[in-house]
């Protein structure tokens, strides 16, 4: 029998996952359209007022976009769990780290990509200044994937279990303050008119540092869940 | 080394040699207690700035400073439960997390009375120290909630020890994190600078013994809980059935 190697595997559940989503479109609709709803009613309930709402934008942005990658994660390995693939991806010789990584990654392309894609015209939306749309749009692009890569850790832990949705939230919210502050500080600052190259180098060490060690704990935790 | 490390692990022997101690140690808790506790809300002076205030602030600096050792326990107990699979992490840890909360929510409610008396305000976001005790008080709970949500008691513990450990690296990231937050998002604020500085000797004191007495509280209230835990889980063992039959 051939070798298969461990990039082969990475790209093979890439695939494969991304191959699944795209068979089943509401796992890309669902996280988007909850992300387009929350961010609209913060208008509604706080004020119509372009002057409040900008400044409160990029706060709502980024906790709308925290709560649809929150919500979009119960979907990363639950059906893996339940049709027995993950046990399998488990049981595979290549190491767990990898293959974590890319069901991360082909999660945070389906669930987190689309929001990070839309969130300039959201921002529009919410008038936040036009200084802060690109700002606004890479610390997303930069954070997103962070909280992917968190969540799947909860995620991860709490795979087996019968009620999932809430415990899920207390054990991922109170860990995404970091990043929460690091986006919104971005973005703030960009419109004070600071120099940003700081607050991108702390929220670009967060993502190097999550991407190298919380896949690490999502494989452990799925270990432990999956026996 | 290695055979005093084995020991450690076993059940037994913990619960027969804190047996012996536990007297002692809580004996020296109710003398430290009610001296450090008499000691700082009867007789402590005035500060001449905060006047009685500070009377709370030695009950809360005792307790916030054990409140921060609860995660690097759990974390220690979580790896030696994760690499050496030793029962009696777990049995610590299992504890540890609502007393650690307590402790947490104890900080911040007398923090909070202090600051209703001395800021003028029962909470403020301008303060790092509150901010980052509410979220640790928030993972604490985490780890309560999923303990008591995954039933297997192995998988429980495996899964609170890794959430423990990725909880207290969490706590050191979330404390900078919201103090550089707060040093950006606001001017500094005049709150925090107010106290500390004017505390003379007495005051010291008086906490140093408090916060001898509230890490005593935390060991000897940590232990019992371990010991009824290692009755509940070793209760088909013989040597807990003798204790049983004998008491």
């Amino acid at each position: 029998m051939d070798q298969v190697t461990t990039i082969e595997a990475f790209t093979a559940t890439l695939k494969r996952d991304l191959l699944v989503a795209y068979k089943r479109k509401n796992d890309i609709f669902n996280p988007f359209m909850f992300f387009l709803i929350v961010c609209s009613l913060f208008p509604i309930g706080i004020s119509p007022d372009p002057a409040r709402l900008g400044e409160i934008a990029s706060g709502v942005l980024w906790i709308s976009a925290l709560l649809a990658s929150l919500l979009a994660m119960d979907s990363l390995y639950r059906n893996d769990f339940e049709d027995g693939s993950l046990e399998q991806l488990l049981l595979s010789p290549h190491p767990l780290y990898f293959l974590v990584l890319a069901k991360n990654m082909a999660h945070w392309l389906v669930s987190g990509l689309p929001v990070v894609i839309v969130s300039p015209l959201v921002a529009y939306m919410l008038s936040l200044p036009d200084d802060a749309y690109w700002v606004m749009f890479l610390t997303l692009l930069l954070g997103t994937p962070i909280l992917s890569l968190l969540g799947s850790i909860g995620v991860a832990l709490t795979v087996g279990l019968g009620s999932r949705g809430l415990i899920l939230a207390v054990i991922t919210l109170p860990m995404s303050v970091p990043v929460l502050i690091a986006g919104t500080l971005t973005v703030q600052e960009a419109l004070n008119g600071a120099s940003l190259s700081g607050y991108m180098a702390v929220l670009g060490a967060m993502f190097f540092g999550s991407l190298t060690l919380a896949p690490l704990a999502s494989a452990t935790a799925l270990r432990i869940s999956v026996t | 080394m290695w055979m005093w490390f084995a020991k450690l692990g076993s059940p037994r022997w913990f619960y027969e040699i804190s047996t012996k101690w536990l007297p002692w140690l809580a004996s020296a808790m109710c003398i430290l207690m009610i001296v450090g506790i008499v000691w700082a809300l009867l007789f402590l002076p005035p500060d001449y700035q905060q006047s009685f205030t500070t009377r709370i602030l030695v009950i809360h600096v005792a307790v916030a400073g054990t409140s921060l050792a609860f995660f690097p326990l759990m974390a220690v107990a979580g790896t030696i439960t994760l690499v050496w699979k030793m029962k009696l992490a777990d049995m610590v840890a299992k504890h540890a997390a609502p007393l650690g909360a307590w402790f947490s929510f104890v900080t911040l409610a007398t923090g909070s009375l202090w600051g209703s008396v001395m800021w003028g305000t029962w909470w403020e976001w301008t303060d790092a120290r509150l901010v980052s005790m509410l979220f640790q008080f928030f993972l604490l709970l985490s780890v309560v909630a999923l303990r008591s949500a995954i039933e297997d008691p192995d998988k429980s513990a495996k899964a609170c020890a890794l959430l423990s450990i990725v909880g207290c690296i969490n706590v050191v990231i979330i404390k900078y994190s919201v103090e550089w937050w707060n040093v950006l998002h606001q001017p500094s604020s005049p709150l925090s600078t107010s106290n500390g500085s004017a505390n003379g000797p007495e005051f010291w004191m008086a906490t140093g013994v408090m916060i001898l007495a509230v890490y005593l509280f935390f060991i000897v209230s940590l232990t019992l809980a371990t010991r009824n835990e290692i009755l509940q889980r070793e209760r088909r063992s013989q040597w807990v059935q003798e204790i049983v039959r004998t008491s």
